[in-house]
């Protein structure tokens, strides 16, 4: 809104200026004095005279109505036309579309400035063919907008409500419909009105638009060329004056285009520079020996106009050599930003705050940015949730597969096409041959997945990282792929980390599963302990509630805080039917239960000695 | 290869509905043509120099019968004769098109060739100084009528510095450096508007494509920043642009126009700008169906090439 301030006080100055004209006390614009012709500034004419010694600031005022006086005539008649056939097209779809929206497309046919030379050529120059030409050109765009919002507007329920009261159509489309269609409207209105100010002054400037000795800033530029070595200020004038009302119109029709389509509006947002918590508090223990990817502590934090949040916070984890760990957590509980933190694909608003990382022996965290490149696609790997939007809709598939594995080994380009053939036939994609060459959209879900997966597997990785590979894919195609990973794991050793929100699929592929809730681990341990025992009443509820998997746990109510509202101590608490006073009283650490077993609730000891009688 | 010929297809159905549109205009406007033509400033034009024009431009045969003329003879490539000497209409355009094209094609490349590295620039570094400056740029650039640009041009660099030619034409094949100082400052004027919409767009259309999964693949990968940058995020980010710019060429066009007119640049303008004001109709029918041909012509170019870049059109 506040960018609507000054191109809107801007443009309100000068129509002011345009309307007031004849009461400004100017001197006549259009009488002349040979005597001070080209005259400098005298008295009562402080920008001079012009080659017919007339006023030119004068001249100036009364330009701006001419220019915007035909401007808005016709964008006026341009816009009441349009609509009503928009309307009309709109509603009645069929014959009526055709003949009212359609047909107007025609005009887009013809450069603006030739249909207008062609009508002038018939007409003969003047304000009232300008002002025929101009609405007719901007038909086409109001015709179209208010068909759209039209559109749109017949699918609310609103419409139809009153449809099915047998509400005539003209005053459906009077009081329910135009009142939608107001916003698109005036923001088209205010794009004709500026593009036709141009085209006025181009054509009046051709000496083929408003008449002489009329003023018009078109005319005005006109006149100034010839004698621009004299007076070049006489061209100045004009030229500024049409170029900044120009500017602040397009201004303005940017600002009312923003207020009126709220998704191309502030997205700008304000970034704040804020303090970070010291790196590696948590003393690193080595790793222990087989453990492919360690991560301690991990936290992410993101500056967003309310100030930092942490959707992540002190992650930690370990997965050995042909282990599959997964990951599990409603959406928002931060498991593919943890993924998407270690890859180093994190979004530039987003950063580490805390935490390490070693990926045999390497830190990743703060791995500069080239030798990160090296890790990614090479040792560490990652499969993503959506297939379809992952791979590049321009380039072949097979491309894209050698496209990895040159981008880690110098092979020529042919053995990369050969080598992308064997991973195809190792994913199970029937026909490699045909598919290497075909492109996403000529391909199932399922086949876009493998063709990810065997990217994903070009360099033979230590790690693969798979952040809801499954999830996008219908049922049986998701077998299929939870299959294929399983099988590559036991051929190559990779360790994988596997993210999910669903405990079949767990159950499935994982031997070890770490729980996330809002941004936390709050148990991890081997997939058969925890389904069998889960000491977190979170785990505990989620298990209860999905046996079979993908729904959103309807047993438990409420749903994950977002991460500015993460309550202080622990952060189920505000849905955990076993929370007490001292559950709030600070932040939680991940205890140990036993070895290989952790779990974050000063309540799990009690819990688990009760957990045999207590349902969940 | 059926979507080329159906594109095609569509081109040459709309290339006659431009035609049928021109006739229209010429019939449906009230009152009689060849009286409208004669008359000048108010005085009734003599009765049988009227009649002499109607039976010359055959207005007394049926409209139908007129029409079958009109397109056959734009078949044909006969556009008529010039009312004022008689010249064919035809030899004219032949003659000044080349010129014309000339402009448009440097005027365009040098809008490609500024706006899409810096489109591209701005939109890696959003934000920054660079891309607050050029957008700023982009804005002003777009508010300034192209006549307005091209006459300050003149102003400045020709009058005030005199380092510019003020405009006119030589031959190439005559003097080809001076040709192309002639060509420089109205080509420049020409790019203009172009170059602040294909920048603002490129900007917008990389910023999308940097956005999309499957950069995220790509850099997931373990490409260099280089390659995700051309292959993956400039290689997408390039179609919408070309759509941009084909829409934008109508308004290229008519800016032509303007810009021959302030340079003296002897393209189509100079005979058409003549013949709109003599009224010497043939002669403006015939450059406007030459330009809105040229107009479509581009536009199926544009299409074509869109096709080229993304697989999924060809499909559908
Ligand atoms: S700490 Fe308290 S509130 Fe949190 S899960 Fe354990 S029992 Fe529930």
């Amino acid at each position: 809104m506040k960018r609507l301030i000054i191109p809107g006080t801007l443009v309100a100055l000068i129509l002011l200026a345009a309307l007031a004209a004849p009461f400004l006390g100017l001197p006549d614009p259009v009488r002349q004095d040979i005597a001070h012709r080209l005259a400098g500034p005298l008295e009562g004419s402080p920008l001079g005279r012009d080659e017919f010694g007339r006023d030119v600031l004068s001249r100036l005022v009364w330009g701006a109505r001419t220019s915007l006086g035909v401007a808005f005539a016709s964008a006026l008649i341009a816009g009441i036309i349009g609509t009503a056939f928009g309307l009309i097209g709109g509603w009645f779809r069929g014959l009526g579309e055709l003949l009212t929206v359609r047909s107007m497309d025609v005009i887009l046919c013809f450069p603006p400035v030739l249909l207008a030379l062609l009508v002038v050529t018939l007409m003969g120059p003047g304000a009232g063919t300008l002002i025929l030409v101009l609405s007719v050109l901007y038909l086409p765009g109001f015709a179209r907008v208010t068909y759209a919002e039209v559109l749109s507007a017949r699918s609310h329920d609103y419409v139809e409500a009153v449809r099915a009261l047998g509400a005539p159509a003209p005053r459906i489309l009077l009081r329910t419909v135009l009142p939608n269609v107001a916003g698109p409207v005036l923001v088209q209105l205010s794009l004709a009105v500026a593009s036709a100010v141009v085209l006025e002054s181009g054509l009046s400037f051709l000496g083929l638009g408003v008449v002489p000795p009329a003023p018009s800033w078109g005319l005005m530029i006109r006149g100034a060329r010839a004698t621009m070595e004299q007076a070049p200020m006489l061209l100045f004038w004009p030229c500024a004056v049409l170029t900044l009302t120009i500017l602040a119109m397009n201004l303005l029709c940017d600002a009312l285009r923003d207020a009126v389509d709220p998704r191309t509006a502030g997205t700008r947002s304000r970034l704040r520079a804020v303090d970070r918590l010291l790196p590696g508090l948590l003393p690193m223990a080595k790793p222990a020996p087989g453990t492919v990817l360690s991560v301690r502590g991990l936290t992410v934090e993101i500056d967003t106009p309310r100030g930092p949040i942490r959707p992540v916070q002190d992650v930690s984890f370990d997965v050995g050599a042909g282990e599959t760990l997964a990951i599990v957590g409603e959406s928002g509980s931060g498991k593919s930003v943890s993924a998407t933190a270690l890859m180093g694909l994190l979004p530039p608003v987003a950063r580490v705050a805390a935490g390490e990382a070693w990926l045999d022996g390497t830190e990743l965290l703060r791995l500069p940015e080239e030798q990160m490149r090296r890790l990614r696609g090479g040792p560490m790997a990652m499969v993503f949730q959506d297939p379809m939007s992952s791979l590049n809709p321009v380039h072949r598939a097979g491309d894209q597969v050698a496209e990895a594995i040159l981008a880690h080994r110098r092979v020529p380009r042919a053995e990369a096409w050969k080598q992308a053939e064997a991973l195809f036939r190792h994913v199970g994609i029937a026909d490699p041959e045909r598919r290497l060459r075909a492109f996403p959209h000529e391909m199932s879900g399922g086949m876009k997945q493998r063709v990810m997966i065997a990217m994903a597997l070009a360099n033979r990785p230590k790690l693969l990282i798979c952040d809801e590979p499954t999830t996008a894919l219908d049922v049986t195609v998701q077998a299929q792929i939870l299959d294929l990973l399983a099988e590559l794991r036991r051929e190559t050793g990779t360790a994988i980390v596997f993210i999910t929100h669903s405990l079949g699929v767990v159950a499935e592929i994982a031997d070890r599963v770490a729980v996330m809730y809002a941004g936390q681990v709050v148990e991890q341990g081997s997939v058969a302990e925890v389904f069998h025992n889960p000491l977190h009443p979170y785990t505990r509820a989620l298990l209860a509630a999905v046996p079979e998997g993908d729904a959103p746990p309807a047993g438990i109510p409420g749903i994950v805080p977002p991460p500015h509202a993460f309550p202080e101590g622990c952060r189920f608490a505000p849905r955990c039917r076993h929370a007490e006073p001292r559950c709030s009283a600070g932040p939680l650490a991940l205890e140990e239960a036993e070895p290989g077993r952790d779990v974050r609730c000063v309540r799990w000891r009690e819990l688990a000695r009760r957990g045999a009688e207590v349902p969940a | 290869m059926l979507w080329v010929l159906r594109r095609i297809g569509i081109s040459v159905a709309l290339a006659w509905l431009v035609a049928t549109i021109v006739f229209m205009t010429l019939h449906m406007v009230p009152g009689d043509p060849a009286e409208l033509l004669l008359s000048t400033g108010g005085t009734m034009p003599d009765p049988a120099t009227v009649a002499e024009l109607r039976e010359r431009l055959g207005l007394e045969r049926p409209l139908l019968n007129q029409y079958g003329a009109f397109l056959m003879g734009l078949a044909r490539g006969d556009l008529g004769v010039s009312l004022i000497d008689e010249y064919p209409v035809l030899d004219e355009i032949a003659l000044r098109l080349p010129r014309t094209l000339e402009l448009i094609l440097a005027g365009t490349l040098i809008a490609v060739a500024v706006a899409l590295p810096a489109g591209t620039y701005a939109a890696l570094h959003r934000g920054g100084l660079f891309d607050r400056i050029a957008s700023g740029v982009a804005a002003l650039l777009l508010a300034v009528p192209v006549f307005v640009v091209g006459t300050l041009l003149v102003l400045v660099l020709a009058q005030m510095l005199r380092v510019m030619p003020a405009g006119g034409y030589v031959p190439f094949a005559e003097d080809p450096p001076r040709h192309l100082t002639l060509l420089a400052l109205p080509a420049i004027a020409i790019a203009k508007g172009l170059s602040a919409v294909l920048f603002r767009m490129t900007r917008a259309s990389v910023l999308d494509s940097l956005s999309r999964d499957y950069v995220r693949t790509a850099r997931a990968k373990g490409l260099t920043a280089r390659r995700v940058l051309v292959r993956h995020v400039v290689r997408n980010a390039l179609t919408p642009v070309l759509t941009v710019l084909g829409l934008h060429m109508g308004t290229l066009l008519g800016g032509t126009v303007l810009v021959e007119y302030v340079f003296n640049w002897p393209g189509l303008s100079t005979p058409l700008l003549r013949a709109v004001e003599a009224r010497d109709y043939p002669m403006v029918v015939g450059i406007v169906l030459t330009i809105s041909g040229l107009f479509l012509l581009i536009n199926l170019i544009m299409d074509l090439l869109y096709a080229a870049l993304d697989p999924r059109v060809r499909a559908s």
